[in-house]
């Protein structure tokens, strides 16, 4: 059911859930390189304290990182390498379209709230966070931010998200994979109620330079759907009619079905290396935050 | 309970149905107006709806059971509408006592069901229903009716003999009365005083099978509770012989003549035919043309003159004089109307009258001398013209017993006896014992002088076509009638009495206040041998002149023992025979006791007893009622006691509310059931 408009400025997050958040990171299960030198360690071999391989010597390089342990034994000059220090670029796309502008509470204030969440957290460790809005493709982006002194920016951006528009997901993602092709991490926010379906979609993103996490938000009343009598339910995105009779089969054929549905999106991420979570809106926001995505490896 | 439901109210059912069915059917299949409700997306909803398709037929009977169940519910209470009812017979009681009318109009022969039976078998098969619908501690009685009644078996609660009871019951041509049997049922059942008056009555159920058709519905009085099943259909035919009459020519004592009169019960005019028999063989008729044509009794005088306005039809013609018939014996003479169409009851269709012996009366005449009087029984065939002076009169001693004389004249002279039965004239003076004395006054008469004749009873068979009134008397006895109940005046002077009749014992005392020679003209009148004809005849037959010696159905003909003892009996015989209709009865007949009363002559027909007994020789049994020969039944109880009761002992059981309360409810919950399942999440 739609929800009422959300004020500009309202606040997503409050100071006390923000100290909270300091303590968390947005962590990535494959260790992806980054342009700075963040705090995360990138595949890439640069200059710092941790070591990662040894190479033979050639004339030129630097004397300071000959390892004169291995020559004392194997008389051979080999030059130790180092892991070099990267940020992460964190990639949080919101579905801002229609359907999010359902449920009680609103599906489109939680993907919000969790987008401000991912969004402070990965600013405040220096990660470089992008957030952009999918609906009819990108509607909306913040571009590269990084530091701190982007946390309001951020959440002033994210306050500003309105739900609008179709869902066109294949290509909204295919732009996003476009445009950002620096691996990072990936938080897909959304519903996932895609009528062209998810797959073509998650292809973009899914597998390959993206640690994906796939969180789909549900409200309690899609979940469990309180409806009875005859009825011309309304799409709230293109108004499509689909006209039922209530009754116990119906309900419990839609559940059946929802289930198939969300399993078979799981299964599919899954397959490729994508991490699925699912949430109600029923459930407190930073319950999601701060127990479900540590333990399913986004935060630590 | 028995037999199909049938239905009250159906045209109602009908229209409901119309009314109501097709609304719901359009209802169901018209498209739904469904409310509007706005949901994230349809994706799912759809997928949903797509997969249940499979199951569509399942689906569509969901669907349509509602629809199933709610057109049933709607039929159920438009047959409720048509308020069904099947028949059954209700137990009857505890106390139950069963009437069974069996009189003459009971055995009138018609449809019932499939079959044509009599009304009387018809009332007791339904009487054996009520029998079977008993319970098992009930108790019932079985009494038939006709003019009396009888317990054909006290209470009882074996249904066997209470059947076996009803199936003994016969019928008779007796008229019906109910008081008797009313009677015996409140004195037979038990019911408490002590009950009655503190109010807690515990009346037993009184269940009358009869047509109805009683003398004696303004007497009727029942404690019980009354249930009267009428029996019969109100458009039998039935034309009944009505009266029967025969008349012997005292001038010639061979000659009788015969009238009958017919009347028809039925709803239409019929013909029939009268037919004459003279001791069984036929000796006259009156066919065709000479027959009757008889409209309905029931018809008011407009019918039958809007009937008889139509061309072709004929008048209304009910009565009968056959030619005169010379018969020189004592013969029984019988009248039978010959029904040209169906007749539904036999025993009114013949009547008999029993003729007795042609006889020249044998008169006495005491008389000082009376040319007059003389003159006129010396003028008639009489057998016996015995003239005997006062004097030799009171010393014959044959005159005692027996009976020697029809008829003996005093004139002028009051005899010291008389013979202890017998007929007697008496011109100017009165005997001593009668109930008519003469005023005196210092011992003699006082004597009403030229007195006038002011009126006389010119129905009377003695006076009958007299002309009296210019007739001179002189003087006459002034009557004094202490007892008026036991007189008759035959004739009123303008100062008082001047001819009564009167009877005491067995003896009839003719009295002629006056001296019809010296003090009137009367004898110079042609009334006066008239007069002396009539009532020779009146007196030696009897009171009417026009005898009916038919006795009706249930009599006891009462002999007296003076005839008893002409025929040896019961010095000689001790036994007599009745034969008859009824079959053949021995019967005996005490030494001491006065008249010999004959058991109840139930049947139709001529008994004759074996000894004869003078003038009971033979025994005519005659229906000529009215009542029973009109065969409509009676709608409502007689006399108004009690409840008329439907169908054959069965009263209805409607069966709308079980309909209802037994189908209609559980529906109604299956129904809402469903469609609350349908609604459940």
């Amino acid at each position: 059911m739609p929800t009422a408009p959300i004020k500009k400025h309202e606040l997503l997050l409050d100071s006390s859930f923000m100290a909270r958040l300091d303590q968390l990171d947005v962590m990535s299960r494959k260790i992806l390189a980054g342009k700075m030198k963040g705090e995360r360690r990138s595949k890439r071999r640069g200059q710092s304290v941790e070591f990662a391989d040894y190479r033979n010597y050639v004339i030129g390089d630097d004397l300071r990182f000959i390892d004169w342990n291995i020559y004392g034994r194997l008389d051979k000059l080999f030059l130790k390498l180092f892991l070099e220090e990267e940020d992460l670029s964190l990639y949080i796309l919101a579905d801002v379209s229609k359907s999010c502008d359902y449920g009680d509470p609103s599906k489109a204030m939680y993907i919000k709230k969790v987008a401000a969440a991912l969004g402070y957290i990965g600013l405040v460790n220096y990660n470089r966070v992008s957030i952009v809005a999918m609906a009819e493709g990108i509607v909306a982006e913040t571009g590269a931010m990084r530091g701190r002194k982007r946390v309001a920016q951020m959440i002033d951006f994210v306050s500003q998200l309105q739900p609008t528009g179709a869902s066109h997901f294949t290509e909204s993602c295919r732009r996003f994979a476009l445009a950002h092709r620096q691996k990072g991490v990936c938080v897909i926010l959304s519903d996932f109620f895609i009528k062209e379906g998810f797959e073509d979609g998650l292809r973009y993103v899914a597998g390959g330079k993206y640690d994906l996490f796939a969180v789909q938000v549900l409200s309690p009343q899609e979940i469990n759907p309180d409806l009875q009598g005859d009825l011309k339910l309304r799409d709230i995105e293109d108004n499509d009619m689909a006209e039922v009779s209530i009754t116990q089969p119906l309900i419990k054929q839609y559940k059946s079905n929802l289930n198939a549905y969300c399993l078979a999106l799981k299964d599919y991420l899954t397959r490729r290396g994508a991490t699925y979570l699912f949430s109600s809106t029923a459930v407190p926001f930073d319950t999601l935050v701060m127990n479900y995505l540590r333990e399913r490896g986004l935060l630590g | 309970m028995s037999g199909l439901p049938t239905f009250l109210n159906p045209l109602t059912a009908l229209l409901a149905a119309g009314m109501v069915v097709p609304p719901l059917l359009l209802l169901y299949f018209l498209k739904l107006r469904r409310r509007e409700q706005q949901v994230a997306s349809t994706l799912l909803w759809r997928k949903a709806i797509v997969d249940l398709q499979v199951n569509a037929p399942f689906q569509r009977l969901r669907r349509n059971l509602l629809l199933l169940l709610q057109l049933l519910l709607l039929l159920l209470l438009c047959l409720a509408l048509a308020r069904p009812v099947v028949h059954y017979t209700p137990s009857p009681g505890k106390n139950t006592v069963i009437l069974i009318d069996h009189s003459a109009s009971m055995s009138a022969v018609e449809t019932f069901g499939a079959a044509n039976t009599s009304r009387l078998e018809e009332a007791k098969r339904q009487a054996r229903n009520l029998v079977d619908a008993m319970g098992k501690d009930d108790r019932a009685m079985v009494i038939s009716c006709d003019d009396s009644a009888q317990i054909e078996l006290p209470f009882t609660t074996d249904p066997q003999r209470l059947k076996t009871a009803i199936n003994a019951i016969e019928p008779t041509d007796r008229a019906s009365r109910l008081k008797t049997a009313y009677k015996l049922a409140d004195a037979q059942t038990a019911f408490n005083p002590e009950q009655l008056r503190s109010g807690e009555m515990d009346l037993p159920n009184v269940y009358l099978f009869s047509d109805g058709r009683v003398l004696d519905a303004g007497e009727l009085r029942l404690r019980g509770n009354l249930f009267f099943t009428p029996i019969g259909s109100s458009d039998l035919p039935n034309v009944a012989v009505v009266a029967l009459s025969a008349k012997r020519n005292y001038e010639r004592p061979a000659e009788v003549q015969a009238f009958a009169r017919l009347a028809n019960y039925g709803p239409d005019p019929v013909e029939a035919d009268v037919e004459l028999r003279v001791n069984g063989e036929v000796r006259g008729e009156a066919t065709g043309e000479l027959g009757c044509f008889l409209y309905p009794e029931r018809w008011d005088q407009a019918q039958r003159d809007n009937y008889q306005k139509i061309p072709g039809h004929l008048p209304h013609k009910n009565s009968v004089t056959f030619p005169k018939i010379e018969i020189f014996s004592a013969a029984v003479i019988s009248v039978r109307q010959i029904p040209r169409g169906p007749d539904a009851l036999a025993a009114d269709d013949i009547a008999y009258v029993v003729v007795p012996p042609p006889k020249s009366l044998s008169v006495l005449l005491v008389t000082d001398g009376d040319y007059f009087v003389e003159k006129a029984i010396n003028s008639m065939s009489l057998k016996h013209p015995d003239i005997l002076s006062p004097a030799a009169y009171e010393d014959d001693p044959k005159l005692g017993h027996p009976i020697t004389y029809d008829v003996i004249i005093f004139d002028r002279y009051q005899p010291r006896w008389l013979p202890p039965v017998g007929n007697f004239m008496h011109f100017g003076s009165i005997p001593d014992g009668l109930p008519v004395v003469a005023v005196k006054e210092q011992g003699q008469n006082v004597m009403l002088s030229r007195p006038g004749v002011l009126d006389w009873e010119r129905d009377h068979p003695i006076l009958r076509g007299l002309m009296l009134n210019r007739l001179f008397i002189n003087e006459a006895i002034k009557f004094q009638i202490p007892l008026p109940a036991a007189v008759q005046v035959l004739m009123q002077g303008y100062k008082g009495p001047l001819m009564v009749l009167c009877r005491q014992d067995r003896c009839t005392h003719l009295l002629v206040g006056f001296d019809v020679v010296n003090q009137s003209d009367w004898p110079m009148r042609l009334s006066f041998p008239v007069f002396m004809h009539n009532a020779l005849e009146f007196l030696a037959l009897g009171a009417d002149m026009d005898v009916r010696l038919s006795y009706a159905p249930g009599s006891t003909p009462r002999i007296p023992r003076v005839n008893l003892q002409q025929a040896g009996v019961p010095d000689r015989i001790r036994q007599i025979k009745l034969d008859g209709p009824m079959g053949r009865k021995t019967l005996t007949v005490s030494e001491e006791g006065g008249d010999f009363v004959l058991p109840a002559l139930d049947k139709v027909g001529v008994y004759s007893l074996d000894p004869p007994i003078p003038q009971f020789e033979k025994i005519a049994v005659s229906l000529l009622d009215a009542n029973e020969s009109n065969l409509m039944p009676q709608t409502l109880a007689p006399g108004g006691i009690g409840q008329t009761a439907t169908g054959r002992g069965k009263a209805p059981w409607e069966l709308w509310w079980w309909i209802i309360a037994a189908a209609g409810l559980p529906l109604l919950m299956i129904e809402w059931w469903i469609y609350t399942r349908r609604m459940h999440l």
